[in-house]
């Protein structure tokens, strides 16, 4: 019973790779051929001839098969390097701000304030393009479900994070173990984030898609801040305070604005996080969030684009009589 | 095996593959006969995921017919199955096609095995 059954969703697997007009009178006559087969209590058999059926060539109209193939190529190519042209963003960023805070340091006296804001700036200038180029690729890339793109956008990011940070792991104080749970947190917002906003996408309301992939990225990196943060830096004294120096405490109150902190090494106007506590966040987390800065971009941008629907139908392919 | 005279060789508009040989080579045995897909699996020894696109493109070229058997399933106790015979123009281009392809063949057309019906081409 239970082979008939996946014979059978095999064959239904395997009929929608073929024309819609010939579907029904497919399955009908591969279901028909089952049955003779679980007559005979040939249940291998039955699972071979559905297998087969599900991962071969489909039949005519015989399509460019080298048009999907390229798709294929061409989604795996923008997918695996779209996250390390996200770490070469912040890294080039940090670099531009590097030389611009030595050509400043001794010109002006807000070199050090603008050294954030600048790394951030160029960071998401450069992010920004980066999706523009990836919506241009999006273009010709498979195109799945919500959940999947979700999936094939976020899981090539993971892979890099965790390359890279393997790669730089104990160097800081806090180490892998200690950036990990944040970096979890914000991988897994960012998934529901994209699903969300792939789904809308794909209905064609691409307006309320880029909202919710935007702000779900950003709640997502600010959860991930915050978790870092709350994780690391205690929010009341918990050993002796050194004399003349405040406590390294981190008052939760401000929690919403740290990732903004991160970003600006600003309070906004407001009196938390003070100038103790914004050296305290940004001293505990101050790469992460520049990534999650040049990601946001290209990871909404690729998702919408790959989850709407194609603006006009593809040229259909001439019919081929022949077998390929 | 001759794949490269057998890959890239066009006949009435169909190409012919090793694949699509065997097909015509089985039904050529017996033009009348009408064939089910299990039945041609066995006897040309092609996987389902071969066959049906083969059957389905010599089709749409108009040199296989096919039919659903005339059956009451709830008598019977089965669906009925679609059966699949050579058009009069499908029995002649295919001759014709396998004939071709035997003389092209550098052996000049020696049968292996003795399994296939007169006409039919090496393999």
């Amino acid at each position: 019973m239970v082979t008939r059954r996946l014979a059978g969703l095999l064959l239904r697997a395997a009929a929608r790779r073929w024309p819609a007009e010939l579907r029904a009178d497919l399955v009908r006559e591969w279901d028909a051929e089952l049955h003779v087969l679980a007559g005979r209590g040939e249940r291998w058999r039955m699972l071979r001839f559905a297998a087969s059926l599900a991962t071969s060539r489909a039949g005519a109209p015989v399509l460019d098969r080298a048009v999907p193939h390229r798709r294929l190529r061409r989604t795996a190519a923008v997918l695996l390097l779209a996250p390390p042209a996200c770490v070469a963003v912040v890294v080039l960023a940090a670099v531009v701000m590097s030389l611009a805070y030595a050509t400043l340091d001794f010109r002006v006296a807000w070199a050090t304030a603008v050294q954030l804001p600048l790394w951030s700036g160029l960071t998401a200038a450069a992010g920004v393009l980066l999706a523009l180029l990836v919506t241009r690729a999006a273009r010709r890339t498979v195109r799945t479900g919500p959940l999947a793109t979700a999936l094939g956008v976020v899981l090539p990011v993971a892979l890099t994070v965790t390359v890279v940070f393997t790669a730089f792991a104990g160097r800081g104080e806090q180490g892998l173990p200690g950036t990990v749970p944040g970096l979890l947190l914000w991988l897994a917002l960012l998934v529901s984030a994209l699903w969300g906003a792939g789904l809308l996408a794909r209905r064609g309301r691409t307006r309320l898609a880029w909202a919710v992939g935007v702000l779900g990225a950003l709640v997502a990196a600010d959860a991930a801040v915050v978790l870092a943060v709350v994780s690391a830096i205690p929010s009341a004294p918990a050993g002796p305070v050194a004399e003349g120096l405040p406590p390294d405490t981190v008052d939760r109150v401000s929690a919403p604005l740290w990732l903004l902190t991160c970003w600006t090494d600003s309070s906004l106007g407001l009196p938390r996080p003070t100038a103790w506590e914004r050296f305290l966040i940004t001293d505990r987390v101050l790469v992460e969030p520049m990534f999650y800065l040049a990601c946001t971009p290209y990871v909404v941008a690729y998702t919408v684009a790959a989850a709407r629907p194609a603006p006009a139908a593809e040229p259909a392919p001439e019919p081929v009589p022949s077998p390929a | 095996m001759h794949a490269p005279y057998v890959e890239f060789r066009y006949s009435a508009g169909m190409r012919l593959t090793i694949p699509v040989a065997k097909v015509l080579s089985a039904l050529l045995a017996d033009p009348e006969a009408p064939r089910y897909g299990l039945d041609l699996m066995k006897l040309t020894g092609l996987p389902s995921g071969t066959l049906y696109p083969v059957l389905h493109r010599l089709q749409a070229a108009g040199w296989l017919a096919a039919d659903w058997e005339e059956v009451d399933p709830v008598a019977a106790g089965r669906p009925a199955r679609r059966y699949y015979r050579l058009t009069g123009e499908g029995a002649r281009a295919a001759r014709l096609a396998l004939a071709e392809l035997r003389a092209l063949a550098p052996d000049g057309g020696t049968s292996r095995g003795g399994a296939e019906p007169a006409g039919a081409p090496a393999w």
